[in-house]
């Protein structure tokens, strides 16, 4: 049967006995595709209790129906296992862009679930349909970039690859999946380690099928392309232009007159975007100064991103100084693959070993960046280095390591600010090294394992959001009670940006309330920067929106770095974006019609069954508290500089309040149809989304509220 | 076209057009044209404008006085009784795209095609050649339309490009301004320095706000 948008098929691969074989991809069709599919099928056939690194865990690499079709931003990878940092080792996705899920569906699948694990080390080759199991043995042991260029030797440069390095090997649990040179998944590196899967390598000759005529699908690309901003859908400049009427310095619309990819032959200037320009969306977001501050001008060779990407967000450099420490001078990433590294350096960069001033610091964190990236080592969105920094101030490794290992740590580099610190620092994470390399389990693993206590939970510098073990991900500094309750529901940081690509527009304020009127139902839906008011409903639908939407690109698969799009930088728009353009794109692609609400219901049950199986693994109905509370700081007055108090919801704290976000939690499992004590969905809720088994099995468990 | 901006009491742009006072043109940009044989008030108005517009779409605003002196009137329609550059400009064909802007000694153009009005307003700011205005009505504007303080660097940048001399002058001078008494400084933990604008941000918020451009929000990329 012929097929648009999704492929048809899921290729299964058991490691243990060796079968291959493919599944009908579209009997799961109302879990839209990658994240929701991959919740359906753990759900399904991962018992809850099972652990991250047992043959029993899956682990599944999924594509959705727009990945591939040339929908803008729709290069993701969304990736769903058992998550091994979790306390609870709690069912979560990562994601990587690159160009990997889209090599998927031109090879013809829309998923790879795999199970069991590997006699001995071994990477999976996929060429269309000619899937085989391969000895890697040679592999095991190296880097992530050497292991691509082995995988490359076989298949093509044209091959696309997703590996782990040492740290994945070593079942470290902060660990990565990596695609491209700079397109990483952190947390499920482990689990490929525990099945000896090193790599898979995807190299195909097919296409997807889309149902629209292609003037449809053109003219709606097009649409779209009118209202796209610059990376995390910021619509105005950095700076003031002559087609701006706004500006604001934090945005990542960088280009502008007299910016160039300094280290292009011959060099390129950004210049100023005029939004009306299709032809310059890709030099609007010259992330490189973003990341890593001005002197990165000169180091960038041009701007990288993901397939079918109008947005290049990764900044590819070219730095000579690394070639004195043994690494390739070319080194790329975005956001937080530069500043997590960077966050290891948790006393800064300073001037070393010759590289000085602005240099220094590009040049150690490059350092850093690629040494993570090699061995494949993940920051849990830049925890790890908070987490170093509280255990050496605090005298936590002096107490927990042995005199002889204490004494071997360079401490003084990383006093001092230089950066070959971190050669010592992931050599000893990667191969796990000494008790030192515990850091890398995860904040609440080294809570329990080095017995921190509830002053490292409290601190606020710490960040750490939840007893989860992750920090704020845009969390109570967006949006207030809108990010704070959004990073309460996830089994890992939020990673979610459907607020951001909104709130972080850059807009001023009142335009910004205006739209949130218009999506929400009122304006009081956001609040103004630091200027926050009591929680009310349209926070809530803020809230649920933010949530059901991530799940719905990470089933697409899009691009939550990008999408939504509410807004525009179009001022004959009056700023307005368009929030149907998934559902738009999804019926022309797929052929099946689906509305914008029918889209958001079919996300919110995805994201339902995530709550579901969460409730299995806790083994809880009760997730209010057992699941959904904050650390105190969130909760807990800011002070001034002179030390007293500013009382939340007075201007200028971004604090929030306890019993303001116990009703948060009750209006936000209101929006979505749960009990309100619990915050667990009820049969009734069950039932009427199509999830009978889900109901029946919770009930069976003792799990259902009421 | 329409007229926006007036920020100070102006002279009337008439008056700038005919005086033999009127400031010194800026610098060309291109060629004058040359002078007008068809002496009609629609052709003359056409060079005006497309002027103007040529002007906008290098980033420049276009001063009456600029226009007098490189357009000179054709002898026909200078006799005109109440004849201005203004006035043909305003009455000319297809100008909704022109906009004009009352400076404190002469009137600005600029096309909204291809400028808009927020940044005429820092062009306009800028050649009025009065830093201490330009910086506390920048500073009012930032601190009431976004809200937030406004960065030092902000000044020091295009198109504002003042050096770092000039903006430390003109800060000292402004403490001493009781017209711009609600113009206050704070800083980010990281040494930066931000202005505000009391009449729509307090310490507190405008503290924690600069925090936030400076430090939090790179923390949480």
């Amino acid at each position: 049967m012929e097929t648009f948008g999704y492929t048809g098929k899921i290729l299964r691969v058991n490691l243990s006995t060796g079968s291959v074989y493919t599944d009908d991809t579209l009997k799961y069709k109302e879990f839209i595709g990658g994240e929701g599919m991959s919740m359906k099928i753990m759900w399904d056939e991962v018992p809850a209790g099972t652990h991250p690194f047992a043959p029993e865990n899956k682990i599944i690499f999924g594509a959705g129906p727009l990945c591939g079709t040339g929908a803008p931003c729709s290069g993701r990878t969304n990736i769903t296992s058992l998550l091994p940092s979790s306390p609870f080792h709690g069912i979560a996705s990562s994601h990587m862009g690159g160009y990997f899920a889209t090599e998927l569906k031109y090879a013809g699948y829309d998923l790879i679930v795999i199970e069991g694990k590997a006699a001995s080390p071994v990477w999976l080759r996929i060429e269309d349909e000619k899937v085989r199991i391969e000895d890697a043995r040679w592999m095991w042991g190296k880097g992530i970039f050497d292991t691509q260029a082995m995988v490359a030797s076989f298949m093509g440069k044209e091959a696309q690859v997703a590996a782990i390095g040492q740290a994945g090997e070593n079942l470290v649990n902060l660990s990565v999946i990596r695609t491209g040179t700079s397109h990483s998944a952190g947390g499920h590196g482990g689990v490929m380690g525990s099945k000896n899967l090193k790599a898979i390598g995807v190299r195909r000759t097919g296409s997807v099928k889309i149902a629209a005529s292609g003037k449809d699908w053109l003219e709606l690309d097009s649409y779209m392309m009118s209202i796209i901003g610059a990376n995390n859908q910021m619509v105005v400049p950095s700076t003031p232009q002559p087609w701006a009427e706004y500006s604001d310095k934090g945005s990542r619309w960088t280009g502008r007159k007299g910016l160039f990819w300094g280290a292009a032959n011959p060099p390129v200037e950004t210049g100023e975007c005029d939004p009306h320009d299709m032809q310059s969306v890709g030099l609007r977001t010259m992330k490189a100064i973003f990341d890593l501050g001005a002197g990165a001008e000169k180091y960038t060779v041009r701007m990288g991103g993901c397939s079918h990407c109008p947005i290049r967000c990764h900044s590819q450099l070219k730095i000579p100084q690394l070639e004195k420490y043994g690494l390739d001078p070319y080194v790329a990433n975005t956001c937080v693959g530069w500043s997590g590294p960077r966050g290891v350096m948790c006393y800064g960069i300073k001037d070393f070993d010759g590289n000085t001033g602005p240099d220094a610091g590009i040049v150690g964190n490059a350092i850093g960046t690629t040494l993570a990236d090699d061995y494949g080592v993940w920051c849990n969105y830049a925890q790890i280095g908070r987490d170093l920094k509280y255990c050496y101030e605090k005298a936590v490794f002096k107490r927990v390591l042995g005199a002889e290992e204490y004494a071997s740590i360079p401490w003084n580099k990383l006093l001092n600010g230089d950066a070959t610190f971190y050669f010592d620092f992931y050599e000893r994470v990667a191969f796990k090294k000494g008790e030192f390399s515990h850091i890398a389990d995860g904040s609440y693993w080294i809570a329990q394992r080095w017995n921190l206590g509830e002053d490292y939970w409290n601190d606020k510098n710490g960040k750490l959001w939840t007893r989860g073990g992750y920090p704020v991900h845009h969390s109570n500094e967006a949006g207030a009670q809108v990010g704070a309750l959004i990073s309460c529901f996830s089994n890992r940081d939020s990673q979610n940006h459907s607020h951001m690509n909104f709130i972080g527009s850059k807009l001023p304020v009142a335009l910004q309330k205006e739209i949130a009127g218009e999506i929400f139902g009122s304006p009081e839906a956001l609040d103004a920067p630091a200027v926050y008011t009591k929680m009310n409903v349209y926070k809530a639908r803020f809230v649920k929106y933010s949530l059901v939407r991530s799940m719905l690109h990470n089933s697409l698969t899009l691009c939550n770095w990008m999408w939504p799009m509410a807004v525009s930088p179009l001022k004959e728009r009056k700023y307005r974006g368009d929030t149907s353009l998934e559902s738009k794109f999804y019926s022309l692609a797929t052929g099946m019609r689906m509305s914008e609400k029918e889209l958001d219901e079919m996300a919110a049950k995805c994201f339902t069954l995530q709550r579901a199986y969460t409730i299995m693994q806790m083994n809880t109905v009760d997730l209010r508290n057992a699941h959904d509370q904050t650390t105190e700081w969130p909760i807990t007055p800011d002070h001034a500089k002179d030390g007293t108090d500013i009382p939340q919801f007075t201007p200028g704290s971004i604090q929030m309040e306890r019993s303001d976000m116990e009703l948060g939690r009750t209006m936000v499992y209101r929006e979505f149809g749960w009990d309100e004590t619990t915050g667990a969905p009820t049969r009734s809720y069950l039932e009427s989304v199509g999830l009978k088994d889900v109901a029946d099995r919770l009930a069976a468990a003792g799990l259902l509220p009421g | 076209m329409g007229v926006i901006f007036p920020n100070k009491k102006p002279r009337s742009a008439e008056a700038v057009a005919d005086s033999p006072g009127a400031p010194s043109p800026a610098q060309p940009a291109h060629e004058p044209p040359a002078p007008a044989e068809r002496a009609d008030r629609e052709a003359y108005a056409l060079r005006l404008i497309e002027f103007i517009r040529a002007e906008s779409s290098g980033g420049r605003l276009t001063s009456l006085s600029t226009l007098a002196s490189r357009f000179p009137t054709p002898e026909e329609l200078s006799k005109e009784l109440g004849f201005s550059i203004a006035s043909v400009i305003a009455e000319g064909p297809d100008a909704s795209d022109l906009k004009k802007m009352e400076g404190s000694s002469d009137a600005w153009y600029f096309s909204e095609s291809t400028i808009t009005g927020s940044y005429a307003l820092h062009l306009l700011r800028t050649e009025e050649k009065d830093p201490l205005m330009l910086i506390a009505e920048t500073v009012r504007d930032e601190s009431r339309i976004y809200p937030r303080p406004t960065d030092l660097t902000f000044f020091t940048d295009p198109p504002f490009s003042m050096n770092e001399r000039e903006l430390s002058q003109a800060l000292e001078r402004m403490e001493l301004r009781p017209d711009m008494s609600d113009i206050k400084r704070c800083a980010a933990s990281n040494g930066a320095t931000y202005l505000y604008s009391t009449k729509y941000l307090g310490e507190t918020l405008a503290e924690t706000l600069a925090e936030w451009i400076e430090v939090g929000q790179k923390q949480n990329p």
